[in-house]
């Protein structure tokens, strides 16, 4: 066994999470797998090191994907939170209605309300990005997919936030975010069929638990999954889409140019700036990455950010460049827990760079503001102070 | 080398279909079918990239 490679960071301070990428390539020249004493914490660092990690759950166990024990408590029983045998059935009842082939019909409909509102804000010559497109977008989508409106769908933007931020350590922003996840728990356990819009997917989770195809109880469980974890990210990676063609007009002039290049943009933007900064694992027993033990027990914590910017793995990492199509890249995970979601993600964020691309010439943003957050790393506010018309 | 599908993984999201459109396709139900499933030469790096870029880790490459 060799001695741990130590930080004394805290990877939860203001400033890193803000901005952690010059942090993540000094923890990653340290090593593959780093140990911060502070956070009582091993994050793995290189891209290898957190491809073959999300590949074996055996080893690394998702019983512990947040970062203190109220959270894990409380997810207890949900697919994310769960390993195989078990997750493999919960996994099937949570992806089923978010598979590819499930969304199919969806396109359509995403494809018009990404055009209809991209070509309102594009007509308006400036606006703000964050409220206006990436909130407003995604919001739209899965509230008519679950099937809900009214105060639900009010309070979406703040449960999202809030389920993202608790996964978090028991900091401040954790203990002030526990009553607002605890509102969408709520919620979500007393929510009936009678509730949703009839048509929706969400109805249909509901008439499959009547039916007996899923088991008694694990409805709520899915729609609190859509909602916890739908939303926060899916915000944010539509921020960073207009933030990034923002700061690089050349890439963006390459999508107009090119609208096949869509897929490649989005994986590069997912790439470039991860939407979750870390998640959780707990090693079931002593393992050796590049040397490095992580004892048995130990909380693990995973920086899909610092693999995405492994330069052992991409050429010229920190370069925003689509050309690159990263389609290995590792933000929606990897393996029997990778995103459930990612097919609805690339469906939402496809439609509006295909829309931005049809719809706009040049845009100018400024006044970009970020908040830290524990989980989620995302634009607050990000002004798009002049846009051209196609 | 053969082509190994965890079916019961295997959520469709068509990636490896990408990959190596010659060995795989998704149906029209959105099932993977395995088209070539013994794989060499140039069409074991077409294989080893479709088994990569899968996200769910649902393809594996073995030992015919």
């Amino acid at each position: 066994m060799t001695a741990p490679i130590e930080s004394d960071i805290d990877i939860w301070d203001d400033d890193i999470l803000v901005d952690p990428y010059p942090t993540y390539a000094a923890l990653r020249e340290q090593a593959a797998v780093v140990h911060l004493p502070k956070n009582d914490l091993y994050v793995l660092t290189r891209y290898d090191a957190i491809r073959d990690a999300l590949g074996d759950p055996e080893t690394f166990s998702s019983s512990s994907i947040g970062f203190n024990p109220m959270v894990n408590e409380a997810l207890r029983g949900t697919s994310l939170a769960s390993d195989p045998p078990i997750h493999t059935q919960l996994r099937a009842t949570l992806s089923q209605n978010l598979t590819p082939r499930a969304l199919r019909g969806l396109k359509v409909v995403i494809d018009e309300k990404a055009d209809k509102l991209v070509a309102e804000l594009a007509a308006s010559g400036s606006f703000e990005a964050i409220d206006s497109l990436a909130r407003a977008f995604p919001i739209e989508i899965v509230a008519d997919l679950i099937g809900f409106s009214g105060h639900v769908k009010d309070n979406m933007l703040r449960w999202g936030q809030a389920a993202m931020q608790v996964i978090g350590p028991l900091n401040q922003r954790t203990q002030e975010s526990f009553p607002i996840a605890g509102e969408l728990y709520g919620w979500c356990s007393s929510v009936t069929a009678a509730d949703l819009l009839p048509g929706s997917i969400g109805r249909g989770i509901f008439d499959a638990e009547t039916r007996g195809a899923i088991p008694q109880g694990s409805a709520g469980h899915i729609i609190h999954q859509y909602l916890g974890a739908g939303v926060d990210t899916t915000i944010a990676s539509i921020g960073n889409i207009v933030a990034l063609f923002g700061h690089h007009p050349e890439q963006f002039e390459l999508v107009r140019e090119n609208p096949e290049l869509v897929p490649a943009a989005f994986a590069e933007v997912l790439r470039y700036w991860a939407p979750v900064h870390i998640w959780g694992r707990k090693a079931t027993r002593d393992v050796e990455i590049d040397g490095v033990t992580i004892p048995a027990g130990a909380q693990v914590g995973i920086l899909f950010g610092s693999g995405n910017r492994d330069p052992r793995h991409y050429e010229n990492p920190d370069t925003f460049d689509i050309m690159r199509n990263p389609v290995d890249h590792l933000s929606f995970g990897y393996g029997p827990h990778g995103c459930a979601g990612q097919g609805l993600a690339k469906l939402e964020a496809h439609a509006i760079i295909e829309a931005l691309a049809r719809r706009v010439k040049t845009l100018t943003i400024s006044d970009e503001v970020r908040e830290p957050g524990n989980i989620t790393r995302s634009f607050e506010s990000l002004q798009v102070v002049k846009v051209v018309e196609a | 080398m053969r082509i190994e599908l965890d079916r019961p993984r295997c959520e469709g999201h068509g990636l490896c279909e990408e990959a190596a459109p010659r060995l795989m396709h998704l149906d029209d139900d959105g099932e993977l079918v395995i088209d070539v499933p013994d794989v060499d030469g140039p069409e074991l790096d077409a294989a080893k990239a479709a088994v990569r870029v899968c996200p769910v880790a649902a393809l594996r490459l073995e030992a015919a």
